[in-house]
């Protein structure tokens, strides 16, 4: 579907921008509210909710049993895919993944594994022979803009709940995943000249490109992205990223209360 | 449908395994407009069945070739999450998915007033986020609650049900283990109003007898469901706000 970029829209953005103002009355650097619900889809082995103002999306998690790679005997993998199911807006349709889609499930996928929270080596069961794949699916039912942060989000979320079905597979006793760390994204669109956190669906259709930021336990980036057309200075940068780890930090408390529950 | 003989679905009381009586069905929760970049939805959980629909439309229909010009057309796609079974489904479309699809759009499109939107097309999108049997159905359900939640106008809610056979006997909503194990199923979608079956599919094997008995539950099940449905619309629109 052809998308309409609405030059009032942009108008009215760049309008607010000059007085430091946003569409929604929040602040440049304000997320929306966030909820996460874990443990909540049956078949499962580890699942999240995440609602972001009005994007909506869940993440589940899978095993499959499989033979390592020849060069790394002992070592399971992990794999993460995201759907832009037509669900989800009008804009999104049926189809073989499209490069929008790719691009988000990559970039959560590096973030995750670039963390180092999931040990590889745990996930052989016998080397050369057998080890488990982790699969993370991601799927995105309302984008109400900012949809990476909301993937991102879900992704370690379900993947910190998840238990092994060894049982199932007849190689032992079910266990938790170890998972070493919260990794956590935050993201960033130029709107209307200046970077804003957490895009809504109005500014990014009416912004420019979009930066995503992944940050570890200690503050340390595992994975940073680029996206879409237009530029940015190091001083901008510099900004931004001492907000995402304001807002990395919050995110990762979210994480851990909720599985203190 | 699947074996014979070696898996007990029916226990010594009569009861089945999950301990519900024969004519009856698992519990249902529906909830209205849960998506809030569709024109229309709703979430359905149907015993562990947990379905979601998005309504987009009514829309231009293009390809052109896919319009009709004396009325709409609406486009079903019926998707399982990969998430959604016990064993992980690679994610795209399947024969399976298609077929699906194909069915409940043709009972959508005999329920929805389709009439009054000459050359437009009505986006149904139902994904089921985990599956226990009877997703199709379960879908259905939702897809008509979608509708609904999207202001189109239709001759009924239509309700999706399905009964079935186990160990000879005619039971109310089959769970995985009498899918897997049993002798027949009879998915079907209900106008409750106006007694009407807009959706059909059987496989297995049933007398006529026992077709009968099979439709007499689902219509009672789909009576039940439909005030579930009803109340959701109610809930959603309470205060005449949204």
């Amino acid at each position: 579907m052809v998308e309409l970029v609405p030059t009032l829209l942009r108008q009215e953005l760049a309008r607010l921008a000059e007085d430091d103002l946003r569409l929604d009355g929040r602040g440049r650097w304000e997320g929306r509210e966030v909820s996460l619900e874990t443990d909540c889809l049956y078949n499962a082995e580890g699942s999240a909710k995440v609602v972001m103002g009005d994007t909506i999306v869940y993440a589940g998690i899978k095993f499959e049993l499989r033979t390592p790679w020849p060069d790394r005997p002992t070592q399971g993998s992990l794999m993460c895919g995201a759907e832009l199911r037509p669900v989800a807006h009008r804009k999104y349709e049926p189809g073989p993944p499209s490069p929008q889609s790719i691009e988000l499930g990559r970039v959560v996928d590096r973030g995750i594994r670039e963390s180092g929270c999931i040990d590889m080596e745990s996930l052989c069961i016998v080397p050369g022979e057998k080890v488990w794949g982790v699969m993370i699916d991601i799927h995105v039912l309302s984008d109400g803009g900012n949809i990476f942060d909301a993937c991102g989000l879900a992704a370690i979320a379900a993947l910190r709940t998840a238990v092994v079905p060894a049982e199932r597979f007849d190689v032992g006793e079910d266990y938790t995943l170890k998972v070493n760390g919260t990794p956590i994204m935050a993201s960033f669109t130029r709107v209307g000249g200046r970077y804003i956190y957490d895009p809504s669906e109005e500014e990014e259709l009416g912004g420019d490109e979009r930066i995503h930021i992944t940050l570890g336990d200690e503050g340390h980036l595992h994975s940073l992205q680029k996206g879409l057309r237009g530029v940015f200075t190091p001083a901008e940068f510099a900004e931004i990223f001492e907000v995402a780890h304001q807002r990395c930090t919050e995110l990762r408390e979210l994480v851990a209360n909720q599985e203190g529950n | 449908m699947g074996g014979y003989g070696d898996v007990q679905l029916l226990r010594d009381d009569g009861l089945r395994l999950d301990g519900r009586k024969i004519d009856e069905m698992r519990p249902v929760t529906v909830e209205a407009g849960v998506l809030p970049a569709a024109d229309g939805s709703a979430m359905v959980t149907h015993g562990l069945n947990v379905a979601v629909a998005a309504v987009y439309g009514p829309m231009e229909a293009h390809p052109r070739k896919i319009q009709r010009q004396d009325r709409a057309v609406i486009d079903v796609r019926y998707n399982m999450a990969p998430f959604s079974t016990s064993d992980r489904i690679r994610p795209g479309y399947n024969r399976r998915s298609r077929e699906i699809s194909k069915v409940t759009a043709e009972a959508l499109e005999s329920v929805v007033l389709v009439e009054r939107y000459p050359r437009s097309k009505i986006r149904v999108e139902i994904e089921i986020l985990a599956a226990e049997a009877g997703t199709r159905c379960v879908g259905i359900t939702a897809a008509a609650v979608a509708l609904a939640d999207a202001g189109i106008p239709m001759r009924d809610l239509i309700v999706g049900v399905a009964s079935g056979k186990v160990e000879d006997t005619v039971v109310l909503d089959l769970d995985k283990a009498e899918d897997n194990y049993g002798q027949a199923d009879l998915p079907v979608g209900i106008l409750p109003n106006t007694g009407e079956i807009a959706f059909l599919q059987m496989d297995g094997d049933l007398s006529p007898e026992e077709f009968n008995l099979a439709m007499e539950y689902n219509f009672k099940a789909a009576g039940e469901i439909h005030e579930i449905m009803v109340d959701a619309l109610k809930r959603r629109y309470e205060g005449g706000e949204n």
